[in-house]
Formats: C-alpha cells, sequence, structure tokens
C-alpha cells in the first residue's frame, strides 16, 4: 500500500470511530465527498483502490452511516452499479469485523473448562467463515484493480461488478449465522456489538442488487459468451 | 482485522501471447476423444501427452536450463496450467513429477539427484508419485511406520504405503520414511527417492468406487536402495514434506477440475437460458472469479519467497466446496436423465461419483479447517 493511502487510511480510522458515536458530522468535516474528485478540481485526485480501502474501514467501524453516498457525491450523478461496488467494499469490512469479533470471543469466554476456540467443532465453524471473508474481500480488491484499470467505467466492468456483489451477498448468511451461532446469548443482546455489523450486513445483501438479480445478469452475460468463450473473456479481462 | 490482501499477480513477458500460443498447440495436439475425460483431467493419464507436451516445453518450466528446464518465471508456468485444466487436457501422467516432484529435488536433492531425474521430468518421460499415506497414518501422518535403516550397502527399506496415486504409472517415489529407529511421531523421518523397479517393491491395485484405477497400495520387502536415495537431510523429511504440501494446495487445480462441467452447463443453456438455469450459471461464475482471484494472489504469494500455507488452505477449501457443489446444482436444476448419452449428463455423472474425493487428496476438509483455524489463533 502506498503511503498516501496508509495516511488516507489512518484519517478515515479515526474519523469513523468518533463517526460510530457521532454520526455522520465528523465523516462530512473530514471532507471524503472530495475522494474522488480530480486534484485539479480541488479534490483528493482518489482512486478506487482509496475508496475500497476507506469503504472498508467504515464497513467494519461505521457501516451503519452513508459513507459510500457522501465519496460517489464527487462524482456527481455515480450510477448505481458503482454503488453496488461500493456496498462489497463495506461488506467485506463488516464482515472482517465479525470475524475479529468472533475470535475475540471465543478467545475469552470459557465452558467446560477451557475457551470456546479450543473445541475443534468451533474452529471449524470458525474456518468456514473465515473463507468466506477472505473470498468477499479477495473479489472486492479484484474489483477495484478493475475499476481503476478502466478509469471507474462501470459499463466495462459489469461482469466483475455482478461477480463481486453475488459473491458478496452469498457470503452474507454464513458470516452472519456463524458469528452470531458462536456468540451465543451475548451476540444478540443490544448490548454487545455484533448486531451493529450483521444487521448492515443483511440489509445491504438487499440493497443494490440481491442474489437474485445479480446472478441473472451474470448468468445471461456468460449464456451469451458461451462455455469457451466464458474461460476466454475471464482471461482477457486480467 | 486486517483483510485478506490480494498479492498482484504480475507474470514478466507477454502473457497473453503465451496464452495464445498454447491455446494453438492444444487445438493441434489435444487428443479428441470421451468428454469425461477432460473433467478430473489432472488424474487422466496419457503419456504421448506429456512427451509432447514436455518436447513443446511446458512441463519443468521453471527449472534451470541445465537440467532441461525452461528457466521460466512461476507464474508464466501458472498461466500455462491453468489454460492446460481449463482445456481439459490429460496432464495426469506428469501432473505429481512437475508440480512438486521436480521442484523439490531442485530444492533439497543432490547434484546427482537433479542429473538424474530433473532431464526426464521435463521431457514429460519421468513421472513420480508420493509415498505419504500408510495404513495406520493417512490424515495422521507423523504416525509413519515405513522404516529405512541405514546399512553398509544402502538403505533398506521395509513397510507399507497406500492410496498412492499413480504407483503403478510412475517410475519414481518420493516416500517419507522413519530412518531414525526409535524415532517418535515428526521426528526421525527422512525422504527417499525409490526407483519403483527396485527388486522388493510390489504395487497392487485398488479400484475406486467409480471403477476406476488410479490409486494402489506399495508394499516394501528388505528393498535396497543406494545411500544417494536420501533426499535433504536426513531426520528433517517432515520438514521438506510440509513445504511440499504449499505447492500442492493453492494452484489452479483446486477449482478447475470440474471446468469442463461448468463450459457443457453453459452450452446446453444456449443464448436464451432458462431463468433458474441462468442464476445458477451466473453463482458458478461468480464463486470461480472469486476462486481465480484467491489463486493467483496465492501463487504470486509463492512465487515472491513468502509461504502463504493459509491462503493455500483457504484456496483448497472454498475450491474443493465449489467442484462438490457445482455437479449437485446442476443435477437439482437442469432436467437430464442419469444415463443420458449427451456431454452434460456424462460429466455430471462422473463427477457426482468422482467428487467425494475432492476433498480427501491433498489433506481432507478437516484437517484444512484446521490449519486455518490455527492461523486464526485459535488452536
Amino acid at each position: 500500500m502506498s503511503a498516501a493511502r496508509d495516511m488516507l487510511c489512518d484519517t478515515a480510522r479515526a474519523v469513523f470511530a468518533e463517526a460510530a458515536g457521532a454520526g455522520m458530522a465528523p465523516v462530512e468535516q473530514a471532507g471524503f465527498d472530495l475522494l474522488l474528485v480530480a486534484e485539479s478540481e480541488g479534490g483528493f485526485g482518489g482512486d478506487w483502490g482509496d475508496v475500497h480501502a476507506v469503504l472498508r474501514l467504515a464497513g467494519e467501524l461505521a457501516p451503519d452511516l452513508p459513507v459510500a453516498e457522501l465519496i460517489l457525491s464527487g462524482l456527481g450523478e455515480a450510477p448505481e452499479a458503482l454503488h453496488a461496488a461500493a456496498a462489497v467494499s463495506l461488506m467485506a469490512g463488516s464482515m472482517g469485523q465479525a470475524l475479529a469479533l468472533s475470535i475475540e470471543h471465543v478467545n475469552t469466554r470459557q465452558q467446560f473448562g477451557r475457551p470456546l476456540g479450543k473445541f475443534q467443532a468451533v474452529q471449524q465453524s470458525l474456518a468456514v467463515m473465515a473463507c468466506e471473508v477472505a473470498a468477499v474481500d479477495a473479489a472486492a480488491a479484484a474489483l477495484a484493480a478493475r475499476l481503476d484499470a478502466t478509469g471507474l467505467d462501470a459499463e466495462a466492468c459489469d461482469f466483475e461488478i455482478a461477480a463481486a456483489k453475488l459473491r458478496a451477498n452469498r457470503a452474507v448468511g454464513v458470516v452472519t449465522a456463524i458469528a452470531h451461532q458462536v456468540h451465543g446469548a451475548i451476540g444478540f443482546t443490544r448490548e454487545y456489538d455484533l448486531h451493529r455489523v450483521t444487521i448492515p450486513l443483511m440489509r445491504r445483501r438487499s440493497q443494490h442488487g440481491n442474489d437474485a438479480l445479480w446472478a441473472a445478469r451474470l448468468g445471461r452475460q456468460v449464456a451469451a459468451l458461451g462455455g469457451r468463450g466464458l474461460w476466454e473473456a475471464l482471461t482477457a479481462r486480467a | 482485522m486486517q483483510g485478506f490482501a490480494l498479492f498482484p499477480f504480475d507474470p514478466p513477458g507477454d502473457v497473453a501471447a503465451l496464452r495464445a500460443d498454447l491455446r494453438a498447440w492444444l487445438a493441434d495436439h489435444q487428443p479428441q476423444g470421451r468428454i469425461v475425460g477432460r473433467s478430473n483431467c489432472w488424474a487422466n493419464f496419457n503419456p504421448d501427452f506429456s512427451r509432447a507436451l514436455g518436447a513443446a516445453g511446458y512441463i519443468g518450466m521453471t527449472l534451470p536450463r541445465r537440467y532441461g528446464g525452461g528457466e521460466r518465471h512461476p507464474l508464466e508456468r501458472y498461466v500455462v496450467i491453468e489454460e492446460l485444466l481449463a482445456a481439459g487436457a490429460p496432464v495426469g501422467a506428469h501432473w505429481i513429477a512437475d508440480r512438486q516432484t521436480g521442484p523439490l529435488i531442485l530444492r533439497y536433492g543432490s547434484e546427482e539427484q537433479r542429473e538424474r531425474y530433473l532431464p526426464g521430468i521435463a521431457r514429460g518421460e519421468v513421472y513420480a508419485c508420493i509415498g505419504l499415506s500408510e495404513p495406520g497414518a493417512g490424515s495422521d501422518l507423523a504416525s509413519v511406520r515405513t522404516s529405512a535403516r541405514h546399512t553398509a550397502e544402502g538403505w533398506r527399506i521395509n513397510g507399507q504405503k497406500i492410496w498412492t496415486t499413480g504407483a503403478h504409472l510412475s517410475h519414481i517415489m518420493l516416500a517419507l520414511v522413519r530412518t531414525e529407529e526409535g524415532s517418535e511421531r515428526n521426528a526421525g523421518l527422512s525422504q527417499l527417492l525409490i526407483d519403483l523397479d527396485t527388486p522388493g517393491v510390489t504395487i497392487r491395485p485398488i479400484i475406486d468406487m467409480a471403477g476406476n484405477h488410479d490409486f494402489n497400495e506399495v508394499f516394501f520387502d528388505d528393498v535396497l536402495v543406494p545411500h544417494g536415495a536420501l533426499v535433504g537431510e536426513r531426520g528433517q523429511g517432515w520438514r521438506q514434506v510440509t513445504a511440499e504440501l504449499g505447492l500442492e494446495r493453492s494452484g489452479p487445480e483446486r477449482y478447475l477440475s470440474s471446468h469442463a462441467l461448468l463450459e457443457a452447463l453453459v452450452d446446453a443453456a444456449g443464448s436464451e437460458p432458462d431463468p433458474a438455469v441462468a442464476r445458477l450459471i451466473g453463482e458458478l461464475t461468480a464463486e470461480m472469479w472469486t476462486l481465480r482471484q484467491l489463486s493467483m494472489s496465492t501463487a504470486a504469494k509463492l512465487a515472491a519467497g513468502e509461504d502463504p500455507m493459509v491462503e493455500a488452505s483457504v484456496v483448497k477449501e472454498l475450491g474443493n466446496a465449489f467442484e462438490q457443489d457445482m455437479p449437485r446444482r446442476v443435477q437439482a436444476v437442469v432436467d437430464c436423465g442419469w444415463d443420458d448419452p449427451d456431454d452434460l449428463a456424462r460429466l455430471l455423472r462422473t463427477l457426482l461419483i468422482a467428487s467425494p474425493s475432492f476433498s480427501l487428496r491433498g489433506g481432507t476438509r478437516e484437517v484444512i479447517r484446521g490449519i486455518i483455524a490455527r492461523g486464526l489463533g485459535l488452536r
């Protein structure tokens, strides 16, 4: 990661930590609406790799706030597909946080005389969850690379946006279910922080295209390519 | 928490030309025959094809030229093997020698071993099998009991290996054996390179549930091999095998074994697919695209000299799940009879029966999840 992005992430982390209690004001003051605006127009001149890094942190720390909408407002009328792409980064962050909370909980909480994390059944569940989180992270990062390679041309990225949002949507069920299962009753309380990421994950699965919408869109696209054409398209796109 | 960082996949040279050359070569050389041979194709032995592929420079690509290799970048090799797998080419004969035995001999082997075996491997003529599992040691590899005693004439081997894929078609076995009498668990193990035509080696077939002869029992009855058969350091077998498994787990074969079925599904669906079939194609494509990103990133990390043990396990876990899921989901959605003669039905039948083995070979699902859990800090 570049030094500029490291600094951006440090700022974002601090801003979102504050915003988690205070709402959007600190985010607006920090000027995230200028993230995608060109430097020549007084903006930050960031790329989608920057957006992904910032939104991943937002998904982790302040998943309820309209941070993506604020960032995309810098583009004027951003196409709906870019909102879907933004949702993937937010979901990656929320899932990473759900996993971090789960690991911390099972390493701390003792039952039958040892930490829950020492039980194989719990370990195997969390391994499944970690794989889903890794898949969504990889999808979001690969989509970001493709968006930057095409200059944020949503139409040129239709394949990757569909694949990444669909993959993220499909991970939501597994990730939220396992996170809540290993937490037990405490994870179901208002007091504990798990719902702060799991409810936004459930909501985002419906927003900007549910599974059926993206699956049908991607499936029709692939059918038009034909069997061998799928592989040729996949390898030509990087 | 820190996410899965995508490692940039950036092979040197003209990758598009590498793909185009190989696709043109395959158009001339890939055997046409039964469609089912294109699924699970890295279990499909075809020595004629392997020799031709070797002569064309597509085997042993990363080995030094002085051993017959191509001195190519590991990611160029990755591009070549993903093309071969996506095409369903019969790469089984040389697969293990090219993927792990060759690199391991280069890394740990003696100069004599390198000169003796690597050129033949790169020509696609010398095939290898892996001697790990035993009747009392499968997932619990440290329970290996096959012994090799150091004598004046050489190593004397007694014991038995089991589930050895391709032993009956291979020239050499890289075996994990106990060289230190009285040693326990993962101490006292060494790797020996055994010529399978040595007197005292007996290979017996085990026929699998699909009726195929892929794996074998291999018996060692007072087998004498030279002192020079030891690979690497005496007593360091465990460490060497663990390194080998990293090469084995993250490759594109973990998600492309069933690619022929996805292609057949897409072709059968036509350009105006039924809505349920279109959604299934979309879901399978999204998963495959994601797996390809994970696998390429892990390969790039390996090529950069890192040891991405956990990432490799993630690729294997997700890849196995995808490949086992695909035939079941196709069967649930597509109207096609069990005995139908068309390509889709044949592939479906073959993969439904073959796929239980996917999460057994190369480390069971439970072992792989255990490795991931350790990576999460749970064990």
